[in-house]
């Protein structure tokens, strides 16, 4: 199993061959969902004209932000080298994981709070919900290594 | 300069807003979902706004227990600074007046 520790300034991602693989599929299966979801791109703004403005300014900096942190973790995952993050490096993870998961709860029709009661042992092992688990478990293993410093 | 940027240099209000409607102070809130880690929200938190480690997690809680909080009160302008920050780490983010 995959294990995320501290190591000095960095942060190891230790992950097998076929995690990273597995990782790798998993982000370029959910990235085009991202567009779609409707919590990865979220409103400022009730007012339509407001909104539009602020989108104006800010939307294309937001997705070319997001698309880099994506690529970063793409590069690290297919890269033949052990997964080193810095600081600013293991934000682009965090972020990327959880914009992820996001789109991939919202396409399984997650709405509240409560809903991991809704599903059955069984379904919690498999997919997809056992890749909302995966992605979910990286991201609280990052936040734990990088708060540990 | 980033639009984020460019947004905390001239801000984005509209003409016809007076000078006293822009310096009305705007609440930040931040909303409740149920996938996103707690322990994420106050990591974001405490990077975004400098709050300790017990702030944080207040309002976070705050945040899962009640579905929002109000997790700044600043001018317009730096608000939406502010809000396109929270949007840039996934957070749910509105703002309003005051």
């Amino acid at each position: 199993m995959a294990e995320i520790r501290r190591s000095g300034e960095l942060i190891e991602v230790r992950v097998g061959r076929r995690e990273r693989q597995a990782l790798a599929k998993i982000l370029e299966r959910l990235e085009p969902m991202l567009e779609e979801s409707h919590w990865t791109n979220s409103r400022a703004y009730e007012d339509d004209a407001e909104e539009e403005e602020f989108q104006r300014l800010v939307g294309s900096d937001l997705e070319q932000a997001r698309a880099d942190d994506m690529a970063a973790v793409r590069s690290a995952l297919e890269a033949d080298s052990p997964i080193r993050l810095d600081v600013e490096q293991t934000w682009r993870w965090l972020r990327s994981l959880n914009f992820l998961r996001l789109a991939l709860a919202e396409r399984l029709g997650i709405e509240e709070d409560g809903w991991e009661e809704q599903y059955s042992p069984r379904e919690h092992r498999r997919p997809p919900l056992a890749t909302l688990h995966l992605l979910s478990w990286v991201q609280e293993e990052l936040v734990e290594a990088l708060a540990g410093g | 300069m980033s639009a984020i940027e460019e947004l905390a240099a001239q801000g984005t209000g509209t003409s016809d807003q007076t000078e006293q409607h822009r310096d009305r102070p705007w609440r930040v809130i931040v909303w409740n979902d149920p996938v996103t880690l707690m322990s994420y929200v106050v990591f974001v938190l405490r990077r975004l706004f400098g709050y300790d480690l017990e702030t944080a997690t207040q309002l976070m809680l705050k945040v899962h227990n009640e579905g929002s909080a109000v997790v700044a009160t600043e001018a317009r302008e730096r608000a939406e600074v502010t809000v396109a920050q929270l949007h840039a780490h996934g957070l749910q983010a509105t703002l309003a007046r005051d």
